[in-house]
C-alpha cells in the first residue's frame, strides 16, 4: 500500500513540476534561455516585495506600541491561510477534476483516496510557494525584533510546515461537494460556468477594494498605517475567531515559553492531521461522484437523438473565416479559455466602471458633469482601454499554444500564412467586440455618450486591438507551448501572455506619451487621425513579420 | 508520384539516427506498404513526407513538387492520417469536417457527396452532431479518415490505419484504397499487420534501425530471403 502511494506521489510530482523535464530542458539552449528570462521576471518583483516587507516592519512597530504584537502574527497566519484557501479552490478544481492523467489513473487498482492523497501532496508543495513569501516576513520580523528564543523558531518551523493543510483541506472538501452536487445531467456546465463567473467577479471586487485601500494609503501617508492597524485590529480578531486555526498558530508563537504555547501548537498540528484524514475518508464517497460525468467518454451514437442531415449542415467558408470560427468555438467551449479571455473582456470593463461609481463618494456627480463636457477625453480613454484589452484577452499570445497536440492539423493542411494571420486576428476581434459592447454599455450607464465618441471608440479601439493581437501572435509563434496536458497551461500558465503584456505596455505607453504631447498642440481630430495611422502602419508591419515567422516556424517546430 | 532522395533525420544532435539515408520511388497507382519493428523509423519517415518534420539531409518530392520548397502545393495533393487521432475535442464532428474541407477549398456539393458516402460507410453519420470529445478512439479514427478522404488526395498517407478500426470498417477502408489505386492515386501506409501488407500491397519496404532493408513486390521480397514462405518469416529474418 505504501509503495503505491509513494509511487503515485512521485509520478505526480514529476509530471507537475517536471523535475526530470526541467533537467532535460536545461540541456537545450533555447529552454535554458526561457528559464533565465523567467528568473529575471521573478527578480523584477523583488522591489515590490521589499516594500511589502518594509511596511510590515512598520505595522509590527505599531502593534507592539499598543501592546498587541500577537495580533501581528495573527494577521500573518490569517493572510497566508486565506490566500492558500482561495488559490486552493482553483488548484483543487483543475488538479482533481480537470487534469489529463485522471483518465490513466482511474482504471488503476488504487482507491480514490490514494489518487486524491497524492494530488493533495503535490498541491501542498505548490501552496508553499504561495504561503512562504507571505508568512516568512511575519515570522522573521516578530522573531528578530522581539529577540525570541530557539523554541520560537522550532515552533515556527512546525507551524509553517503545516500551515497550508487546513485551508487546503477546506477547499478540497468544498470543491468535492460542489462537483458532486452540480454534476446534474445537461445542466452541469451551465451551473459551473455561472459559479465561476461569480467567483471571478468576487475576486475582482476584492482586488478593487484592496486598490482603494492602497490609494487611501498614498493619500494619508504615515497616519494610514496607524489607522489601518486600529481598524483592522477588530476585523482581524473577528476573522481570527471565525477561523480559529490562525488564532491557534499565533497564540502558540506568542506563548511559546509556557505550556499554553505547546498546547496551541499541538491543537494546530493535530487538527491539520485530523482534517486531512477526514478529507481522505470523505473522498472515498465524494470524489468519483463529481468526477464521473467529467471525463465521461460517453459512447456517442448520435445521442442527440435527431437524425443528422448532412445537406443542411454543409457550409463552405473562406479558409480564414473557417479558422476564425474554429478559434471562437474552441474559446467558448473550453471553460478555462472562456473565463480568462471572454469572461475577462466582459467582466473587467463592467467592474471598472461600476467601481468608479460606487467607490467615488459624493463628488462623483460633478466629475461626471465635467467629463461629459470633454467627449474627446472619454474617447481617448475608451480607445486605450479597448486596445489594452486586445492584449489582456490573451488570445493572440496563446493562439498557437492553444492548438497543443492538435497543432499537426494546422501544419499538414495547405493553409496560407495570410489565412492563419487574418483568421486568428478575426477571432480576437470578435471577442473584442463583446468587450466593446460591455464597456460602452457600462459607460452609457453613468455618462451620456455622444454618437461621435462611440464611433471613435469602436473604430480606433478595434484598430488598436489588431497590432496588440499581432504582437501576442509574434511571441507565440516564436515559442509556442504545445506540450500541455491541461488547457490552463496554454492560457494561464503561459509565459507568452506575460511577455505579450510587457511588449503591449511598451506599445501603448509609447503611443500614450505621443498623444499626451500632441493633445495641446494640434487639433484633437488630428490626434485621432495620427492614432489611426499608427495603428494601421503597425498592423501592416507586424503582418509581414508574422507572415515570415509563420512560414519559418511551421517548417521547424516539431 | 512520391520520391524520397537520401533523406536522413537524427534526434539529440545526431546521437540517435532515426532515419538514415532512405531513398524510395513510388509510382502513381500503387499501394505501398511500409513495415518495420517498433522504433524503426516508420513514423519519422511519414512525418517528413507530410511536412511535420524537416529532414536533416535529402529531399522529398510529391508529383514533382518539393515538399519543403513549395509546401502549400505539396500539401494540397496529400491527405494524412496519423497513428493517434488527436483532433479538436470541442468541435462537433460536422464542424471538424467542414473546417478541413474549407482548408482544402472543397466545394459545397462535393463535400456533401463525400461526407454522405464515407460517413455512411464508416457508420458514424448519426454522431456528427456530437462533440468529438464524446467519441471513442475508433470513431475519432473514422472521422479523421473521412476528413482525409473528402479531399480525394493524389497521395494518401496513413500511419497504422487499421489500429482501432472494427473489422467491417477495416475491410471498407481497404476496398476504398483499392478503388483509389484503380483511379491512379497513390497510397502509402505503415502497418504492423503483416497479413494486410502481404495480401494488399503492390510493393512493400521493410525498414529497420532507420535503413531500408529491402523493397519490392512480395515476389521480389521472397528472392531476397532464405525463408520464403511468408512475409512474417522474411520480416523476422531481415530485421534480426
Amino acid at each position: 500500500m505504501m509503495e503505491k502511494i509513494i509511487s503515485l506521489i512521485k509520478t505526480d510530482f514529476n509530471t507537475t513540476f517536471g523535475l526530470s523535464s526541467i533537467a532535460y530542458s536545461f540541456k537545450s539552449k533555447k529552454n535554458r534561455w526561457q528559464i533565465i528570462v523567467f528568473g529575471i521576471a521573478m527578480l523584477s518583483l523583488i522591489p515590490t516585495y521589499f516594500l511589502f516587507v518594509k511596511s510590515l516592519g512598520e505595522i509590527y512597530d505599531i502593534y507592539s506600541q499598543i501592546g498587541q504584537s500577537s495580533m501581528f502574527l495573527l494577521l500573518g497566519f490569517l493572510g497566508a491561510q486565506v490566500i492558500v484557501f482561495v488559490l486552493g479552490l482553483l488548484y483543487v478544481m483543475s488538479k482533481y477534476y480537470f487534469s489529463n492523467d485522471l483518465a490513466l489513473l482511474l482504471p488503476l487498482p488504487v482507491k480514490p483516496s490514494y489518487i486524491l492523497g497524492s494530488k493533495f501532496a503535490t498541491l501542498m508543495f505548490s501552496e508553499y510557494l504561495t504561503s512562504l513569501p507571505i508568512i516568512l516576513p511575519f515570522i522573521f520580523i516578530y522573531g528578530i525584533r522581539g529577540g525570541e528564543g530557539a523554541i520560537y523558531w522550532i515552533y515556527s518551523f512546525l507551524l509553517i510546515l503545516t500551515l497550508p493543510v487546513i485551508p487546503l483541506v477546506l477547499s478540497s472538501i468544498l470543491v468535492m461537494f460542489f462537483m458532486k452536487y452540480t454534476n446534474i445531467g445537461g445542466k452541469k456546465d451551465l451551473i459551473r460556468t455561472l459559479s465561476a463567473v461569480l467567483f471571478i467577479i468576487l475576486v475582482v471586487y476584492v482586488q478593487l477594494k484592496i486598490n482603494t485601500i492602497t490609494q487611501k494609503a498614498l493619500l494619508q501617508g504615515n497616519d494610514f498605517l496607524i489607522n489601518l492597524v486600529k481598524d483592522s485590529n477588530l476585523l482581524v480578531k473577528k476573522l481570527g475567531l471565525g477561523f480559529p486555526p490562525s488564532m491557534w498558530a499565533s497564540l502558540s508563537l506568542s506563548n511559546y515559553l509556557n505550556i499554553a504555547g505547546l498546547g496551541y501548537l499541538l491543537i494546530f498540528v493535530s487538527v491539520g492531521v485530523l482534517s486531512f484524514i477526514a478529507m481522505i475518508l470523505l473522498s472515498e464517497g465524494l470524489f468519483f461522484d463529481g468526477l464521473i460525468g467529467n471525463i465521461e467518454v460517453s459512447a456517442s451514437k448520435g445521442k442527440t437523438g435527431k437524425k443528422m442531415s448532412i445537406r443542411d449542415s454543409v457550409v463552405q467558408t473562406k479558409p480564414y473565416l473557417a479558422l476564425a470560427k474554429k478559434e471562437i468555438t474552441m474559446l467558448f467551449k473550453t471553460p478555462i479559455y472562456l473565463f480568462n479571455s471572454i469572461g475577462g473582456v466582459i467582466v473587467v470593463p463592467i467592474i471598472m466602471v461600476m467601481s468608479t461609481v460606487t467607490g467615488g463618494g459624493g463628488d462623483m456627480g460633478s466629475i461626471i458633469k465635467f467629463v461629459e463636457t470633454k467627449p474627446e477625453f472619454i474617447a481617448l480613454v475608451g480607445i486605450g482601454f479597448i486596445t489594452a484589452m486586445g492584449m489582456l484577452n490573451s488570445i493572440g499570445a496563446t493562439t498557437f499554444s492553444r492548438e497543443g497536440k492538435n497543432f499537426w492539423i494546422q501544419r499538414v493542411l495547405p493553409i496560407k500564412a495570410s489565412d492563419q494571420i487574418i483568421g486568428r486576428i478575426l477571432s480576437s476581434i470578435a471577442i473584442q467586440v463583446l468587450g466593446l459592447a460591455a464597456l460602452l454599455g457600462a459607460l452609457a450607464f453613468i455618462i451620456r455618450l455622444r454618437i461621435s465618441t462611440i464611433v471613435l471608440i469602436v473604430i480606433l479601439g478595434l484598430l488598436g486591438s489588431i497590432p496588440m493581437t499581432q504582437i501576442g501572435m509574434v511571441i507565440d509563434i516564436i515559442r509556442p507551448s504545445l506540450k500541455w496536458t491541461n488547457p490552463q497551461q496554454a492560457m494561464k500558465q503561459n509565459l507568452n501572455v506575460l511577455f505579450g503584456m510587457g511588449l503591449g505596455t511598451l506599445y501603448i505607453g509609447g503611443i500614450s506619451l505621443l498623444v499626451f504631447n500632441l493633445i495641446n498642440r494640434i487639433d484633437i481630430n488630428l490626434v485621432f487621425t495620427v492614432l489611426a495611422v499608427i495603428f494601421i502602419v503597425s498592423t501592416v508591419i507586424l503582418y509581414y513579420v508574422l507572415e515570415k515567422l509563420i512560414v519559418k516556424q511551421f517548417e521547424v517546430l516539431e | 508520384m512520391l520520391q524520397l532522395n537520401g533523406i536522413s533525420k537524427s534526434y539529440n544532435k545526431g546521437a540517435i539516427k532515426a532515419v538514415d539515408n532512405i531513398s524510395l520511388d513510388i509510382e502513381s497507382g500503387e499501394i505501398f506498404g511500409f513495415i518495420g519493428p517498433n522504433g524503426a523509423g516508420k513514423t519519422t519517415t511519414i512525418k517528413m513526407i507530410v511536412g511535420l518534420l524537416k529532414p536533416d539531409d535529402g529531399d522529398i518530392t510529391i508529383g514533382g513538387v518539393n515538399v519543403w520548397e513549395e509546401p502549400l502545393r505539396a500539401k494540397a495533393m496529400i491527405s494524412y492520417v496519423p497513428d493517434s487521432p488527436e483532433i479538436y475535442d470541442k468541435l462537433k464532428g460536422i464542424g471538424y469536417l467542414n473546417f478541413i474541407a474549407d482548408m482544402y477549398g472543397i466545394s459545397r456539393d462535393k463535400r456533401e457527396e463525400k461526407m454522405e458516402y464515407y460517413l455512411d460507410m464508416f457508420n458514424i453519420k448519426d454522431a456528427m452532431g456530437d462533440i468529438i470529445g464524446s467519441y471513442s478512439r475508433g470513431m475519432k479514427q473514422k472521422l479523421v479518415l473521412t476528413a482525409a478522404l473528402m479531399n480525394e488526395p493524389e497521395l494518401f498517407i496513413l500511419d497504422e490505419p487499421m489500429v482501432g478500426l472494427d473489422p467491417k470498417s477495416s475491410f471498407n477502408l481497404k476496398e476504398t484504397m483499392r478503388q483509389m489505386r484503380d483511379e491512379g492515386k497513390t497510397i502509402f501506409f505503415s502497418t504492423h499487420i503483416l497479413e494486410v501488407a502481404e495480401k494488399f500491397c503492390d510493393r512493400i519496404a521493410i525498414i529497420n534501425k532507420g535503413k531500408i532493408v529491402t523493397v519490392g513486390t512480395m515476389e521480389e521480397l521472397r528472392h531476397h530471403a532464405k525463408e520464403r514462405e511468408s512475409l512474417e518469416n522474411i520480416f523476422l529474418e531481415l530485421t534480426e
